[in-house]
């Protein structure tokens, strides 16, 4: 059993908005596996969104504030990683694609440019120029920071390294001109037929799907091991998500990544992803392995998901949907959170919120990667019509 | 995408051409409201004067207005643009002030650009708490100080305690070296004498200080506000997924994108400015065109000028049309969807 | 095959004086801006009204101390004339705070007015079009001048008086909202709810008179706001260069008060003298100023919510927005009025 690259564990996430707070995302736990791809899916609004950019600490702290749990990434916990040492967390290790590409390259400056700002970054780090954020086997040891350079120090130490530190540095900081090659071999990654042409383009010259590309080569050019997407093809046609999809699975195996996809599209999260969790409100109400959870679900929500999908090829009767609104997570309902519009609820179901559990009690080995669902009634729900 | 040098030309050349017409209208104008009330102008601009002087004065502008404008005009273009009543031609008076007024503006644009953009950043950056609450109150404080209250407080209180000097362009009338550009700081440069870049510096210091914190305000909210809607957009979060420091995102990434909106408030900014520098020239005895206005209008006790009246006016609100054009060209620039063709 | 949303949570209607008053709170720098103005704008009454109440001393009213130090009998000291500075500085706090009112109002009116109609009629080829077209030409070359340059202008050729100093202000200032009212007036049209409604058969006073001056409002009362303090630094301006109403004079002015004490050259030794009616329009005008930028901060959609929040820039995710109970939209794509405020501010006087 290798390590996963990405466990969390219980994650709570609280907004304080106004004078009131509330629970954005209760009790999330997750594996994820090297070359896996995980999936979340949920409706807007159940937290999926605030997960994918928790786990880099991407959140704004002040009105967002985790209130338990770990996020162990390389073997650190990130969570406890302070405040001022987040850039170095970042961009070693972590990279992530968002929905919207034209907003998610900055409209100011030319491909070339973003691409190879992130190949420096790394370049950087790799010469020790920058701080980086070592992961490995032995934990951050938080007690004990690294010492500050004394004035002396930093006064005698060249500004430029010398030697051989010297040597590979220059070597590795290639002009201009050398950035180009690495470029464009992180473009031709992506499968962009014509890398040559397109340096020197703003993003808003550009398709949609051209510039979803040229994120995720942004991401994949600082060598991430986990990728994280949030909605990466929602804003996109059905073709062009179709295109993007496949060289999302290509590239796992290509660049040795895993992925944690994100969507609220049921059929992208099918096609794509090994392992699925389904979230309301802040919860995961069910995982597991993809084909079994969508095509035997073990909880009523999955199911009312999976019914409220229209089928194209039929058109037999009205549209059937979850009756019942998305909760207000200000005041969550107890217990199940999706106890006031589940057929199945019953009082139980307003105590204590059910656990994730295996649908199949005799199933052993890793929870994670078998079939579980949160719902004192999992056994029924194949019943449903 | 058209954006190579000669496209940039061709913008450029573009919006010079339309200056034209403003510039037009803006003499016309001048002129129809200077010359407004043709009977009583005379005792109006020179309440002091002989009989003489008076008589001469009528005669000039009891001619048809029309008549009056072309004569206006046709003098202009050659370059006369009339004389005070002592004689003192105008043209030439405000050319030797220009440049002074040139270098105090420039200074003031220095300190507003350094100090009011990081701030318009900063406030942002802590929009809601207490950062953002001081920054406004720093700025809505530099826009409710009347000009003339500033630069008398500053001369007057400020300039003492800190020792810094409240008159004049240098502390001896002239300065021991050729003035080639008439640019306190400039000259003392190019003559390559230290004390008296010094001397030029610390001159310059308390009048610049106050037309920036004046003036500070419109460039820093509007960077706040423009940075308010970029913040929150993906690119800033791809920005610090990159790894760099909160600063880097910021600056290089978030504000290339804020300054953009910025520009287009560097025209009424100008605006300002050179409505500041009458008052401000004037407190700190500022040999710029600001005080030769502040003499033309007749402020205080002086003898108005009415030529030279007419002329400060038109310089300048041809300095305003200029300022609104580099404004324009630099959002051109910086606005990479702008076809510059 | 996508996953369909329920319906969203209903949402509680509030009324908008209860919002305006939530938002208020929530910024604390606006609601102490606006009861400054309250207390401000009170007190001119008062002096206006029953001025034996806050005002011990008339105008030009020796009191026997020369050039005395502030003391509790004449909180602002006296001048060289004897004259209580208190009293004199309460006593033209009505005149400017109604200058600035009036000249802003006037502005907004004939700017607001023309810019309304330039922006609504502006089809070219009409008689119309073809007038919007030269009134907004008219306004660029207007907008060239720095308004206090022109105004000095034009007081000196109509002559010293308050009256022609605030008929000069006005000519300088109109142009400033016809560029804001037309700015708008052209966002709002092209909106689709706008052209919903005309193709649903509203006719195109209605939709004027409805659609366009509900949103044109509110970058407009911003303004106003801000201006009213502009315009009263303008005018103190014109009163410090001596050109407006001389002091000592029956009607104290502020800026007038300010050109004549420093005249005097012995602000050094008598400081009270500059600073009493210096820092009653800075207090003025930093009152509205206060007042008008936290309303410019509240009314725009998107910084709204940035004090509904009160804790960070950040934009809350979907759950947390759709949580709390939403004020009326002028409807996503309006321009905000901070940005149309922020491109025409008129911050050109001094």
């Amino acid at each position: 059993m290798t390590d996963p690259v990405l466990e969390v564990d219980h994650l709570s996430i609280t907004y304080t908005v106004g004078a009131g707070t509330f629970q954005a995302v209760s009790d999330v736990s997750l594996r994820l596996y090297p070359r896996r791809v995980v999936g979340i899916v949920g409706e807007t609004g159940c937290g999926k969104s605030t997960l994918a950019q928790a786990i880099p600490r991407l959140l704004p702290e002040p009105p967002a504030t985790i209130g338990g749990g770990r996020i162990i990434f390389r073997g650190t916990d990130l969570v406890k990683v302070p405040k001022r040492q987040l850039p170095m967390v970042r961009g070693t290790g972590i990279g992530m694609i968002f929905q919207e590409p034209l907003n998610s390259l900055n409209p100011a400056f030319r491909v070339f440019d973003q691409i190879a700002e992130s190949i420096r970054i790394r370049h950087y780090r790799d010469m020790g120029w920058v701080k980086s954020f070592q992961g490995g086997s032995a934990p951050f040891d938080y007690s004990k920071p690294p010492p500050l350079p004394t004035v002396s120090e930093t006064l005698s130490k060249p500004f430029l390294p010398s030697g051989a530190v010297g040597d590979a540095a220059r070597e590795r900081l290639q002009s201009r001109s050398d950035y180009r090659e690495e470029v464009l071999q992180f473009l031709r990654l992506v499968r962009i037929n014509d890398p040559e042409a397109i340096l020197d383009r703003y993003p808003h010259e550009l398709s949609g799907g051209m510039r979803q590309r040229i994120m995720i080569a942004m991401a994949l050019s600082e060598k991430p091991s986990l990728l994280i997407a949030d909605e990466p093809t929602s804003a996109l046609d059905v073709t062009i998500q179709a295109q993007v999809l496949t060289l999302m699975k290509e590239l796992i195996d290509e660049v040795d990544a895993s992925i944690l996809f994100i969507s609220h599209d049921l059929g992208v999260i099918a096609e794509t992803a090994d392992e699925v969790g389904v979230m309301y409100a802040g919860r995961i109400v069910e995982y597991g392995p993809v084909a079994e959870v969508f095509q035997s679900p073990r909880h009523p929500y999955t199911k009312a998901l999976l019914k409220a999908a229209p089928a194209h090829y039929k058109s037999d009767g009205p549209l059937s949907s979850i009756p019942g609104n998305v909760p207000n997570l200000s005041r969550p309902p107890s217990g199940c959170r999706f106890h006031p519009r589940c057929v199945l609820a019953q009082a139980v179901c307003k105590g204590e919120a059910p656990p994730l559990d295996p649908v199949d009690p005799a199933a052993a080995g890793d929870p994670f990667r078998v079939h579980r669902s949160a719902c004192y009634f999992a056994s029924e729900v194949p019943g449903l019509p | 995408m058209s954006r190579s040098l000669g496209d940039l030309l061709v913008f450029v050349g573009k919006r010079v051409l339309q200056l034209i017409p403003v510039l037009i209208g803006v003499v016309i104008l001048t002129f129809f409201f200077t010359h407004l009330d043709l009977v009583g102008l005379c005792n109006e601009w020179y309440p002091h004067a002989g009989k003489t002087t008076l008589a001469n004065c009528e005669a000039t502008y009891s001619q048809p207005i029309v008549t009056q404008f072309f004569q206006y005009v046709s003098n202009l273009l050659h370059g006369n643009l009339g004389a005070s009543i002592s004689g003192v031609q105008v043209y030439s008076a405000i050319a030797a002030d220009l440049p002074a007024t040139v270098e105090l503006v420039l200074a003031a644009l220095f300190l507003m650009i350094f100090i009011g953009i990081p701030l318009g950043v900063i406030g942002a950056q802590y929009s809601g708490r207490w950062g953002d609450h001081l920054v406004r109150i720093f700025y809505l404080s530099g826009w409710a100080t009347p000009t003339y209250l500033g630069a008398v407080i500053a001369a007057v209180f400020i300039g003492p305690w800190l020792g810094l000097p409240t008159h004049g362009e240098y502390s001896t009338l002239v300065p021991p070296f050729p003035q080639y550009t008439h640019m306190s700081v400039i000259d003392a440069i190019i003559a390559l004498n230290l004390p008296y870049t010094v001397d030029a510096i610390d001159h310059l210091i308390l009048p610049a200080a106050v037309l920036a914190f004046i003036n500070m305000g419109i460039a820093t909210r509007m960077t706040r506000a423009s940075m308010l809607e970029v913040l929150p957009l993906d690119y800033v979060r791809s920005a610090r997924m990159k790894g760099l420091s909160e600063f880097w995102v910021l600056y290089k990434h978030a504000l290339r994108n804020a300054l953009i909106t910025t520009t287009t408030v560097l025209g009424i900014t100008a605006g300002g400015l050179l409505a500041g520098t009458v008052v401000v020239e004037e407190v700190f005895d500022w040999p710029g065109i600001g005080q030769y206005a502040y003499t033309a209008i007749g402020g205080g006790s002086s003898t108005p000028n009415f030529d030279g009246a007419i002329a400060v006016v038109i310089v300048f609100a041809i300095a305003v049309v200029v300022a609104n054009l580099i404004a324009d060209i630099l959002y051109g620039i910086l606005d990479p969807r702008v076809d510059w063709r | 095959m996508v996953a369909v949303p329920s319906a969203p949570p209903p949402r509680r209607a509030e009324s908008p004086l209860r919002v305006f008053w939530r938002v208020l709170r929530a910024n604390p720098l606006s609601l102490f801006g606006f009861l400054l103005v309250a207390v401000i704008c009170i007190t001119a009454l008062v002096v206006v009204v029953a001025p034996h109440l806050i005002v011990p001393y008339g105008a030009q009213q020796q009191t026997g101390p020369y050039n005395a130090p502030p003391s509790w009998k004449h909180p602002f000291g006296t001048d060289g004339l004897s004259y209580d500075v208190y009293s004199e500085v309460m006593l033209a706090l009505p005149l400017d705070l109604s200058l600035g009112i009036a000249i802003a109002g006037v502005s907004l009116l004939i700017g607001g007015g023309l810019g309304l109609v330039a922006g609504f009629y502006d089809t070219p080829g009409t008689a119309a079009g073809v007038g919007s077209v030269s009134v907004m030409r008219l306004t660029d070359i207007f907008l060239s001048f720095p308004s206090l340059i022109l105004a000095l202008a034009i007081t000196r050729a109509l002559g010293v008086g308050v009256v022609n100093v605030a008929i000069a202000i006005t000519i300088t200032w109109w142009p400033y909202y016809v560029r804001l009212v037309r700015g708008e007036v052209l966002a709002v049209k092209h909106l689709p709810y706008v052209m919903a409604s005309r193709a649903a058969g509203v006719r195109e006073g209605r939709i004027l008179l409805r659609h366009v001056l509900r949103n044109v409002l509110e970058p407009v009362v911003v303004y106003f706001t801000l201006d009213i303090g502009t315009v009263l630094v303008t005018y103190s301006t014109i009163g410090f260069i001596g050109v407006a109403s001389k002091y000592p004079g029956p009607q104290p002015e502020w800026g007038a008060m300010l050109a004549f004490y420093q005249s005097s050259g012995s602000i050094n030794v008598y400081p009270w003298l500059v600073l009493a009616p210096g820092a009653a329009i800075f207090v003025t005008v930093f009152a509205f100023s206060l007042l008008g930028d936290g309303l410019r901060d509240i009314l725009d959609p998107r910084t709204r919510r940035a004090f509904v929040r009160s804790t960070s820039s950040h934009d809350p995710p979907p759950e947390a927005v759709s949580a709390l109970p939403s004020a009326p939209d002028a409807g996503e794509g309006a321009p905000s009025p901070a940005t149309a405020v922020g491109a025409v501010d008129a911050r050109s006087a001094s």
